[in-house]
């Protein structure tokens, strides 16, 4: 009975969702202000009642009611409780109401925080969310209906997908979404200056924050879920360029482009029609991502059943949201004569335009590989596969370009900069780059691709330490305070830019992670019987055992694996293969030993069903934490921008600050 | 008309590609793989048989037509064209330049007795554990039956099960017209 | 200035392309079987093997795969390299067998080359119109002048003094 109550509720939802898109064009044409606070009454309602229909779905999953399909297909009772909590995100069904569900979450959020200093956005926002939630309600309720009904009930669920009992992909699910969904705040914000005409810098200034969060949510998001590959399928690496993963990563390549170019807009009052076209965009990718994961018209390790009825409405979906985005930016965009105002070819302005050409080009490379078999196929010329070899040399050489700019860009002035203060720039970090080179390459690290990454990482590293020096140095003076003071002072007076660059040293710590863990990576696969043994560089790996274990729903086998180095062990490593007895799948469970901030890594992906022997795969991962260490100082960086103290300051006064570059060119420049 | 500027075009046309490039591709199914080494002279077998017996050598059989089925026993789609293939041999049984073989793939010898013994059996099998003659004739997954002239060259491929229409119209437009033309 | 360092990062992508060509040239010269040991045998499968797609998986290179179809592939790609064979002798003798689709990276020919060269030329085209935006951009001041910096006065300097000395 509960279960239609939740159904009945996301219908209602539905209902009011229409309200949420009428109201304000009412109140639009009516100049009647009650109508859009009819609208955010229905907003507010709206995720009240889905919020029921997500809380209806978990109390099924608990009390294992599995009369309804969805619960079926997902859980099972035996699962731990925490399984059958996120058993709700485990399925396409469930994991749309979830995206759904954040959605009316951010647009209730907004409504109620921007309502008293955003009054002329609000119909507009109100609006587009609507119109989103609609979109997806629809789906949600005529194409993948999680409150659908069996009949005759099945005992027991068919389980959730042993591949996603993970805590990793508990998480991951929600992170994403938060980021994707998170999008729609910024467009919205964005579609209202369009619609409303008031093109300045105001909608950038209120949505700052929210696109921090979503970029931080996403980056999460994406991290957690290169985490997650790396461990459970158990074959070493992090990110293999599927099509699902290009999906997530296209639209932060665009937020990130946005949140670089929008300082300009800010700072200086140019190009807001690149502005608000990134951030159509980057909606539009996360839209188009959704359709791309959920249609499968691409062949992907994590996409959901085929079903093209579904492929065609969430398609028609993402037609109207891109004609009518894009379209409105068309027309709205001839009103906005750009008035760009550049006094040097040199200068953080021009930095900020190569920053975003080359975002732009890494995502067309993303774009046209993810696309381009998509394209043959449909053109009947070939079938052909796009995969890692691809990125690997095209992607990669644009990401250099861009970690160089990084070490180029924020330190450049504003305006202007002279050629003096250009060769100072440069002179310390190419030096200290090269240097790093040869060092590297006597300590052995001589593969040409790994060596230029790291030249350009400890280019950009010097570029920011000797930054923060000069920083600190100035505020310490200035303050007759220490320079570890003055580097908070200095942090308190630009908290934008410090924590920028913290993400900015996030960034090099996972660049340093992923030339280590890629290019310096070892790795055998072999079939091993108990007693026999391998090596890997320095380590020796003995197999003294295979034996049969059991979990509470599957059974398996594990192998012990003793790790020798120089004679001593320093591990003992249990990899195991696992059947997981309701779904009667297979899974192989990782065994990772941390080493140096690096892993051993060892899976039994094969064992003879006579215990005898076992395929084996070795890997020594040099400093593959990094990856995520830096993805955590980045978080660190990001959390510290969204959470920063709101400092009043007249305009004035931030203006002319501003205008202090004889003094010190890199330093006073805070915002807001 | 507002001024129209040269990215509004590209813009759009970019945009309606895109839809049409995803309303084409909703109707393909990315797992449908074409076939490859059709009309190519098929690669050399040399194989164990699963019962008892010598080895068969594909070459030795130049000058013959040649079916070669490719099956296991955890496969379901095999099970249901099985009597079609027993029928099929049964209908050339007395035709001495037709020849028939099945090759037993990614399986165990004793579950490919056990089921030739329940389905039946009436033509000879090689094993292939190790996966060499199928990637060598691209196979992707069984059942995938190939037909092979009297020149030795491949030209027939069938994907999928052998029933129904597939059966008749192998027999009529594949193998007879095959065991019709002269060898040279 | 700007010019120098476009270079430079021209400088640096052609150095990448060339040593990534350089790279994928390294394996091509036939190894001579008797260097074939455990270890250099391991790696050549894996380098090899991550250029091929598993055909039954879901987009998993082969080395990637745990499926029996890419486990029996790597063996062979194992005995052949044993045989004495090459990375693009492997692959084509695959592409042979299962059509382009098998190989991850799409051969440079035809219309392939357009996804191989676009994001340069891309990259190429937006650097030129970048530079030649700049350039219109920045000639422009030089003709009008409309704002010289202005200088700061004392009461506005006093209030920036007043603003950060307020941090403390």
């Amino acid at each position: 009975m509960s279960i239609e109550l939740g159904h009945f509720a996301v219908v209602t939802a539905l209902v009011l969702s229409f309200v949420g898109i009428i109201t304000p064009i009412i109140g639009l044409k009516t100049r009647n202000a009650t109508w859009v606070v009819v609208g955010r009454r229905a907003m507010i309602s709206m995720f009240i009642l889905l919020t029921v229909g997500m809380a209806i779905l978990i109390y099924g999953y608990v009390t294992e009611d599995y009369s309804v399909k969805y619960i079926y297909a997902t859980s099972n009772s035996k699962l731990p409780i925490f399984y059958k909590v996120a058993g709700l995100w485990g399925g396409h069904e469930g994991s749309l109401l979830l995206w759904a569900w954040i959605l009316s979450l951010y647009s209730m959020l907004a409504t109620l925080i921007h309502w008293k200093s955003q009054p002329v956005v609000m119909p507009y926002l109100i609006l587009i969310e609507s119109i989103v939630l609609c979109g997806f309600l629809l789906l949600i309720l005529f194409l993948s209906n999680p409150f659908e009904r069996i009949f005759p009930v099945p005992l027991d669920g068919k389980d959730l997908n042993p591949l996603l009992q993970d805590p990793a992909m508990v998480v991951h699910p929600p992170l994403l979404y938060l980021g994707y969904v998170g999008l729609s705040i910024p467009f919205s914000f964005a579609m209202a200056a369009l619609f409303s005409g008031r093109l300045g810098e105001e909608w950038l200034k209120a949505t700052q924050r929210w696109t921090v969060f979503a970029w931080t949510c996403l980056s999460c998001g994406i991290l957690m879920g290169g985490y997650w590959a790396y461990y459970e399928l158990g074959w070493g690496g992090y990110w293999g360029w599927d099509p699902v993963e290009n999906a997530a990563f296209m639209p932060w390549l665009v937020v990130t482009a946005f949140l670089h170019s929008t300082m300009v807009q800010e700072k200086r009052k140019m190009f807001k029609v690149w502005n608000l076209f990134l951030i159509i965009l980057a909606f539009s990718l996360s839209l188009i991502g959704t359709f791309l994961v959920r249609s499968g018209i691409l062949s992907s390790v994590h996409s959901f059943a085929a079903d093209p009825g579904r492929g065609v409405f969430i398609l028609g979906f993402v037609c109207f949201m891109l004609l009518l985005s894009f379209g409105t930016l068309i027309l709205r965009s001839a009103k906005l004569k750009s008035t760009v105002r550049m006094e040097s070819m040199v200068s953080r302005e021009s930095a900020f335009l190569f920053n975003n050409l080359f975002f732009l080009v890494a995502l067309m490379t993303v774009f046209v590989g993810t696309l381009y078999p998509l394209l043959m196929e449909v053109l009947e010329m070939q079938k052909v596969s796009v995969g890692a070899p691809y990125y690997n040399a095209v992607f990669m050489p644009v990401a250099l370009g861009l970690i160089f700019l990084m070490g180029v860009g924020p330190y450049i002035p504003w305006r202007k900069s002279n050629s003096k203060n250009n060769k100072k720039l440069l002179k310390l970090p190419l030096m200290v780059s090269l240097a790093a080179v040869a060092i590297f390459f006597v300590l052995g690290v001589q593969k040409p691709y790994a060596l230029t990454g790291l030249a350009v990482v400890f280019f950009v590293l010097t570029a920011i330490f000797t930054d923060f020096n000069k920083v600190s140095a100035f505020w310490a003076k200035r303050e007759k305070i220490s320079r570890i003071q003055g580097f908070f002072s200095a942090y308190r007076g630009n908290p934008r830019r410090i924590t920028g660059i913290i993400i900015h040293l996030g960034v090099l710590v996972m660049v340093v992670g992923i030339i280590f863990s890629s290019m310096y990576q070892a790795e055998k696969i072999l079939i091993m019987k108990p007693g026999e043994e391998v090596t890997l560089k320095s380590f020796r790996f003995r197999m003294s055992k295979l034996y049969g274990v059991t979990g509470v729903n599957w059974g398996g086998q594990e192998a012990l694996v003793d790790v020798y180095q120089e004679g001593k062990i320093i591990a003992q490593m249990h990899p195991q293969k696992r059947f997981y007895t309701v779904s009667q799948t297979p899974t192989t469970e990782t065994a990772i030993h941390h080493l140096n901030m690096g892993h051993l890594f060892v899976t039994i992906p094969e064992v003879a069903p006579d215990g005898t022997w076992a395929r084996v795969r070795i890997l020594h991962n040099p400093l593959v934490l990094w990856v995520w260490y830096g993805g955590g100082i980045m978080a660190i960086g990001a959390f510290m921008n969204i959470f920063r103290r709101v400092r009043r300051r007249s305009s004035q006064v931030t203006d002319t600050a501003g205008m202090l570059p004889e003094v010190s060119p890199n330093i006073a420049q805070p915002t807001r | 008309m507002k001024e129209f500027r040269a990215w509004h075009l590209f813009l759009l046309m970019g945009l309606f590609g895109l839809f049409f490039l995803f309303y084409q591709g909703l109707w393909g199914d990315p797992t449908v793989l074409p076939p490859v080494i059709i009309e190519e002279p098929a690669p050399e077998i040399l194989a164990p048989v699963l019962y008892e017996g010598e080895p068969i050598r594909l070459s030795d059989h130049l000058g013959k037509v040649v079916v070669l089925n490719f099956w296991a026993s955890w496969c379901q789609e095999c099970k249901l064209e099985h009597r079609f293939l027993l029928a099929l041999k049964k209908r050339f049984e007395d035709n001495p330049n037709f020849v028939m073989y099945g090759v037993n793939y990614q399986d165990k010898d004793h579950l490919a007795k056990a089921y030739l013994e329940e389905h039946g059996n009436n033509f000879e099998h090689m094993i292939d554990m190790k996966g060499i003659i199928s990637i060598d004739y691209g196979v992707y997954g069984v059942p995938e039956t190939f037909v092979i002239d009297k020149k030795g060259i491949i030209r027939h491929k069938q994907i999928g099960p052998v029933m129904g229409d597939v059966y008749s119209e192998l027999i009529e437009k594949v193998i007879e017209p095959l065991l019709n033309e002269p060898v040279t | 200035m700007i010019k120098l360092l476009a270079l430079t990062v021209l400088f640096l992508l052609t150095f990448l392309l060339l040593f990534s060509q350089n790279l994928s040239a390294q394996t091509t010269p036939e190894p001579p079987p008797l260097s074939m040991n455990e270890d250099n045998l391991q790696t050549k499968t894996k380098e090899i093997s991550q250029t091929l797609r598993c055909a039954v998986c879901q987009s998993e290179s082969i080395w990637e795969s745990n499926a029996t179809l890419a486990i029996q592939m790597r063996d062979i790609i194992r005995e052949r390299l044993l045989a004495g064979e090459t990375g693009d002798e492997i692959r084509a003798y695959f592409v042979s067998r299962y059509g382009d689709y098998i190989v991850f990276k799409p051969r440079f020919r035809g219309i392939n080359m357009l996804l191989w060269g676009g994001p340069f030329i891309l990259l190429a085209i937006g650097m030129a119109v970048l530079l030649r935006k700049l350039k219109k951009w920045t000639a422009r001041p030089e003709k009008e002048k409309p704002e010289p910096l202005a200088p700061i006065d004392e009461t506005q300097r006093q209030r920036i003094e007043d603003e950060l000395s307020s941090l403390k």
